[in-house]
């Protein structure tokens, strides 16, 4: 008998590492406007408008619980993230607490996209998009190098064309 | 044939009534106060005849030079749609790519005895083309004309093309009493809930809270909403078996005929919903590409039915559901149970789902996925191998600690979904990793 994951696909090509600061950086942008949106409270007390104890206090301790829980796994979410070419489908995996893998065959892959953000332009890297006939099929991979991205695009939209069905 | 032609001269009435009814609505706004005598006496009343004629006259040329330049033409390999006088759109279809041609009528339409043709194309564009309006009789002529034009164009006959409807009388396949549809609708749960809102509101009203009541309106005139969508979907529903799929015709004040080629059909699902069980009825919608008017929805093919008339569609929709025993697999898998070779969720499913997981169950055959999901509202997908875009397999906090995990199979054309929930997570694994070799098997 095998275990459980034994029979999953299990050799995934990581992504690049420095995703780890992309996702922090918009980590911190996400957590400010929350934190801004929490403290609101605060500054009409401030500028001596009536906001009752509670609501000064409450909001911001939550945002900034919840923003640490969030940075603790953000490190392993982006180590989770991975992808693998088989000969006839490619494999996604992502998620950490909800773990998913999604398996697209070549032959059904519609088109593929390259886009990258001006925070991941900076680390020189990219996500790539795969979509099917399929709203729920879609494929992402995100912090792939710039160059990685576009050979692994080449070789999707190869592979593509090979197995249409 | 062959030269411009124009629709018929209501048309832009129909598309546009609601600018009129806009007009009249604006003058009633504006004299809200005025009795009708002070309406149409003295000065007031050349300044109302001299506006609203002015106006109506702008409709009215506006109308007119809309119909103006809206033709269509109908050559041996084309078929032609201008209109427009601004921006004007050309559109065209090869007839050769036509692959089917649905007659709707709105219900202005339909109180003027007009009809528009939607022509379906399988040329890859997106949009679906329409020529409206023309007398019903015409309409249905020219669509028998250029189906057989269809017919006669392709060297090899395509599996696609229908025949035309008029050869033979075509074998009725399920027919929805209004009688039967009028129990259904009331035994949905929206229903009950709307029922009983209006019951209290009506309550509330005797005994004269206002505001309640106020506040609770708007919510019943969605459940209300709901209802009519229903029911203007369902009434007067039959299902006929042609050459190469169903034929659809239903509707009370819009009414609609479609036809959907079986090789159209990318995945089913048979619901019954939880009052339906007891009666033993069902509804089956699919997923269809380039068939209905919107992207996101599903295609209703029954709108409901005893088993017997499951059968019968689920015969031209899925013949082969790639198992034997065909009749007791489709049965076993709309209703409970594990025989013929259903897999069900383990008992330690039992502490997340405990109504469901003796019920979840899903079955691999040479042909297609079938997964049954629910618990009191009890659905069942039918995904065929070839038509699975892409799967996914997950698994949650809680899942991964009773060793449970999912499975989800997508398809096009619709929101239905194929869910394996909660197997054990060796056998999720491994239906995950044969599948995959399963889907891209040709």
């Amino acid at each position: 008998m095998k275990t459980p994951m034994e029979s999953l696909p299990n050799n995934f090509t990581a992504v690049d590492p420095d995703y780890f600061k992309v996702k922090l950086v918009n980590w911190s942008i996400q957590s400010s406007c929350y934190l801004l949106v929490a403290l609101l409270p605060l500054i009409l007390r401030l500028f001596g408008l009536p906001a009752p104890w509670w609501l000064v206090i409450v909001p911001p301790v939550l945002v900034i619980g919840i923003a640490l829980l969030v940075l603790r796994i953000l490190r392993r979410q982006v180590r989770a993230l991975g992808y693998q070419e088989r000969t006839e489908d490619l494999v996604v995996r992502s998620g950490v607490l909800w773990r998913k893998q999604l398996v697209i065959p070549y032959g059904r892959m519609q088109y593929v996209e390259v886009t990258s953000g001006p925070v991941e332009r900076r680390y020189g890297l990219c996500k790539l998009t795969l979509n099917t006939a399929a709203g729920a099929a879609t494929a992402v991979i995100p912090g792939l190098r710039a160059e990685t991205g576009e050979e692994l695009r080449e070789r999707l939209v190869a592979a593509g064309e090979a197995n249409q069905l | 044939m062959n030269q411009w032609q124009r629709v018929h001269p209501a048309s832009p009435f129909v598309h546009g009534w609601l600018a009129i009814v806009g007009l009249l609505w604006v003058y009633w706004q504006n004299t809200d106060e005025l009795s009708w005598a002070d309406r149409f006496s003295g000065s007031r009343l050349t300044w109302t005849v001299a506006i609203g004629s002015a106006a109506l006259l702008l409709v009215l040329i506006f109308y007119a030079l809309s119909w103006y330049f809206t033709r269509y033409k109908i050559s041996e390999t084309h078929v032609y749609v201008n209109s427009g006088m601004i921006f004007r759109s050309q559109k065209q279809a090869r007839i050769d790519k036509v692959q089917g041609i649905d007659i709707a009528q709105p219900l202005v339409a339909r109180l003027l005895g007009l009809a528009e043709l939607r022509f379906d194309v399988a040329d890859g564009s997106a949009s679906v083309m329409r020529l409206s309006f023309l007398r019903k009789a015409h309409a249905h002529q020219l669509r028998t004309e250029i189906l057989a034009l269809a017919q006669g164009e392709v060297a090899a006959p395509s599996e696609d093309v229908e025949q035309p409807p008029a050869a033979e009388p075509v074998p009725l396949m399920a027919k929805v009493p209004a009688g039967r549809l009028l129990a259904s609708l009331l035994l949905r749960v929206p229903t009950i809930i709307g029922l009983l809102g209006a019951l209290t509101v009506g309550i509330v009203s005797i005994t004269g809270n206002g505001a309640f009541v106020a506040g609770l309106l708007p919510i019943l005139l969605g459940f209300g909403g709901w209802f009519y969508k229903e029911l203007n979907n369902s009434w007067n529903f039959s299902a006929s078996a042609t050459d190469t799929g169903l034929r659809i015709s239903h509707g009370l004040a819009d009414t609609k005929q479609q036809s959907l080629p079986a090789g159209r059909v990318q995945s089913i699902q048979i619901s019954s919903p939880a009052f339906w069980r007891l009666l033993g009825w069902y509804r089956v919608e699919v997923n269809a590409l380039g068939v209905g008017d919107e992207e996101f929805s599903n295609l209703l093919v029954l709108p409901v039915g005893d088993f017997n008339a499951v059968t019968q569609v689920m015969g031209i929709l899925l013949p082969d559901l790639g198992a034997e025993n065909q009749r007791e697999v489709l049965l076993t898998a709309i209703t409970t149970g594990t025989t013929h070779g259903f897999i069900n969720s383990p008992m330690r499913a039992k502490m997340l789902s405990p109504g469901a997981w003796k019920h979840q169950a899903f079955l691999a055959t040479q042909n297609c996925v079938i997964t049954r999901f629910g618990w009191l509202s009890r659905s069942a997908a039918f995904v065929p191998h070839n038509r699975i875009q892409g799967m996914g397999w997950q698994q949650g906090p809680w899942e991964c600690r009773h060793e449970l995990a999912g499975v989800r199979l997508y398809s096009a054309g619709g929101t239905i979904i194929g869910y394996l929930h909660q197997l054990d997570a060796s056998v999720a694994s491994e239906f995950f990793a044969a599948q995959a070799q399963r889907q891209v098997e040709r």
